[in-house]
C-alpha cells in the first residue's frame, strides 16, 4: 500500500522481531517476579526493596535491561496492534492508525531511556 | 456467511471482462479454527504494549526516590494490576511458543557464506536461550544472585 | 445402495444474479470419489450450468482448488469419504468470483508477475562460456519453493490477503524468494527492493495459514518470512554497499 512508513517498515520490522524475541524472554521474568511474585509476597520482602532495586538498576546492564523490559514490547505491541486493525478490516486507515501506534512506541522507547538514566 | 472481504481484494488492474461478485473473507476467519489461534497471537499486541507501559511507570518510579517506588510496589498489589500481569504472564509464554516453534523455517537456507543450524536445533536453542535470560533475570530480581 | 450425500453449492450467473446464491443437489457418491468426481457427477448428470475449473485431476496444474467445507482445497485431491453428508462447496475466498464456482485470476497475475519470476543476470552468460552450474547443495536452498502449482489455496486462506489489497501475496512472494536463492539469479537486489515496495513483505502477519493448506508443501510462510529477513539486510547494506546497475 502506499503508505508514509514505506520506507522505515524494515527498521520497525526489526525492533518488532527484537520486541518478540528478546521482549518475550525479559517480560517473562519481570512479570513473574515484579509484577506478581513480589505483590504477592512469593519473593522475599528485600530482594525488590528500594535500596536493592536502586542498585541493581543503577549499573549499565542494569539499565539496559530496565530499557529493553520497556521498549521491546511497545516495538511487538505496536505492530501487533497495528494488525488488529487490519484484521478488523481497518487496512483503508493503516496510514493513519500505523504512525500512531509506532509514535508510541518510539516515545515510549525514549522515556525508557530518560527513566533508566534518572535511577 | 463469511464477511466480506476488502472490495479490491485480488482485484486485477485492468478492467474487467464481466461483473464479477465480491470476494468474501475464509469463513473461519479470524474467530474459528487454526484463525482463532492466530488472532489472539495478534490481540498480545494490546497486552504488550500496555505491560511495556505498565513496565515504563515501574522504571519512572525507580529513578523517583523510595517514596514513588513504595507507592507503585502497593499499587502493584492491586487486583485489577494482578489480574493484568496474570494475564500479561500467560500471553507472554503464549508468544514465546507459538513464535519459537515458527522462528527456525524463517530462517533462509544461506545469508552469505553462513548457514543457519538445523531447524530442531536452532527451536532447541532458542528455548535454552529463553530459560537462560528468563530464569537469570528471574534469579537476580527475587534477591536470589547480586 | 450408494451412499448418498448433499452438495450446497455457491451459485453466481453474472447476467441473472444480483448476488452470489446456494443450490442444494443431493447425489449417490462412490466411495473413492474425490470432491471433484462429485462436482463432475452434478454437472454431467444433473445441472449442466454448473460451472468450475479442473483440469489434470492429480493434483498437479492447481485449477480446481475451492472452498470446500469453509477451507481453500484442492478438489481432484481430497477424498469425499473425508467430509460428512452434507457438502459446502464455496469460490475461493478473498477473489472476486465470475460465475459459480470461478474465480477471477488477472489480480494473482498481476501480482505475480511483479516478483521478475525469473533468472535476472547483471550480463547474460555467452552461449560458448556453457551452461550455468549448479550442485545439488545449491539447488536444495530453493528447490522446495520451486514446486508451487499456482492453485491459489494459500491466496484464499491468508487474512493478509482478505484485508491488504496491495499485499503481493504468499505464492508470488515465494516465487521471488525462489529466484532470490537460486545461485544463477543476480536480481535479488531488484527484488528486494519489491518486496520493500507497495505489496511489502512486511505486511505478512505469520498466520501460517498458506503453509497449513498448501497442497505441494512448498511452505510459502517460510518463504515470506526468510523474504522479510533477505530484505531487511539488503535495505541494511544498501546504505553501505553502492548497487550500480551493469
Amino acid at each position: 500500500m502506499k503508505h508514509p512508513l514505506l520506507k522505515l517498515e524494515p527498521l520497525i520490522w526489526l525492533l518488532f522481531g527484537l520486541g518478540i524475541m528478546v521482549g518475550t524472554m525479559l517480560l517473562t521474568a519481570w512479570l513473574a517476579v515484579v509484577c506478581l511474585g513480589a505483590p504477592l509476597g512469593l519473593v522475599p520482602a528485600d530482594a525488590l526493596a528500594f535500596e536493592r532495586a536502586h542498585a541493581l538498576g543503577a549499573t549499565w546492564i542494569g539499565r539496559l535491561v530496565l530499557v529493553g523490559v520497556v521498549a521491546l514490547p511497545l516495538w511487538k505491541g505496536a505492530h501487533h496492534t497495528r494488525h488488529v486493525f487490519i484484521d478488523a478490516g481497518g487496512a483503508d486507515r493503516d496510514a493513519v492508525v500505523a504512525p500512531i501506534l509506532y509514535a508510541i512506541a518510539a516515545a515510549g522507547s525514549l522515556l525508557a531511556i530518560v527513566a533508566a538514566g534518572r535511577i | 456467511m463469511a464477511r466480506a472481504a476488502h472490495p479490491d481484494a485480488m482485484k486485477p488492474r485492468g478492467p474487467q471482462r464481466t461483473r464479477t461478485a465480491p470476494p468474501t473473507a475464509p469463513a473461519e476467519f479470524p474467530f474459528a479454527g487454526r484463525y482463532r489461534t492466530y488472532t489472539l497471537f495478534d490481540w498480545t499486541g494490546i497486552v504488550y504494549l500496555l505491560a511495556g507501559l505498565v513496565a515504563l511507570r515501574v522504571v519512572w518510579a525507580l529513578g523517583s526516590g523510595e517514596s514513588a517506588w513504595s507507592t507503585l510496589q502497593q499499587q502493584l498489589a492491586n487486583p485489577l494490576y494482578l489480574a493484568f500481569h496474570a494475564l500479561s504472564l500467560v500471553a507472554v509464554i503464549f508468544v514465546g511458543v507459538r513464535f519459537f516453534r515458527l522462528f527456525p523455517k524463517a530462517q533462509p537456507a544461506r545469508i552469505g557464506p553462513v548457514k543457519p543450524p538445523p531447524q530442531p536445533v536452532l527451536h532447541a536453542m532458542l528455548y535454552a536461550a529463553w530459560v537462560v535470560v528468563s530464569g537469570g533475570l528471574a534469579l537476580v530480581l527475587a534477591g536470589g544472585i547480586f | 445402495m450408494a451412499e448418498k450425500k448433499t452438495f450446497e453449492i455457491t451459485r453466481f450467473d453474472p447476467d441473472r444474479d444480483e448476488a452470489p446464491r446456494t443450490e442444494t443437489y443431493e447425489i449417490p457418491v462412490e466411495p473413492d470419489w474425490k470432491v471433484l468426481d462429485a462436482l463432475n457427477f452434478i454437472k454431467d448428470e444433473i445441472d449442466s450450468s454448473l460451472s468450475h475449473r479442473w483440469s489434470c485431476r492429480m493434483a498437479v496444474c492447481g485449477s480446481c482448488g475451492m472452498m470446500v467445507d469453509g477451507k481453500p482445497t484442492l478438489t481432484c485431491k481430497k477424498p469425499l469419504s473425508e467430509y460428512g453428508n452434507r457438502v459446502s462447496v464455496a469460490p475461493l475466498s478473498n477473489f472476486p468470483i465470475v460465475r459459480d464456482l470461478v474465480t477471477e485470476l488477472d489480480g494473482f497475475m498481476d501480482k505475480f508477475q511483479k516478483v521478475k519470476p525469473w533468472i535476472v543476470r547483471a550480463k547474460e552468460r555467452a552461449v560458448e562460456e556453457g551452461t550455468h552450474r549448479q550442485s545439488p547443495a545449491e539447488l536444495e536452498e530453493f528447490k522446495q519453493f520451486s514446486m508451487c502449482i499456482n492453485c491459489m489455496l494459500c491466496y484464499a486462506a491468508c487474512p493478509v490477503v482478505t484485508n491488504e489489497p496491495d499485499f503481493l501475496g504468499p505464492a508470488a512472494i515465494a516465487l521471488g524468494h525462489r529466484y532470490n536463492m537460486d545461485s544463477r539469479d543476480q536480481g535479488s537486489h531488484e527484488r528486494n527492493e519489491i518486496f520493500r515496495g507497495e505489496g511489502t513483505v512486511f505486511s505478512c502477519s505469520y498466520a501460517n495459514e498458506c503453509s497449513e493448506v498448501c497442497p505441494k508443501h512448498v511452505d510459502p510462510a517460510a518463504a515470506v518470512n526468510q523474504a522479510k529477513l533477505n530484505a531487511v539486510i539488503d535495505w541494511a547494506t544498501s546504505f553501505v554497499v553502492s548497487r550500480e546497475k551493469e
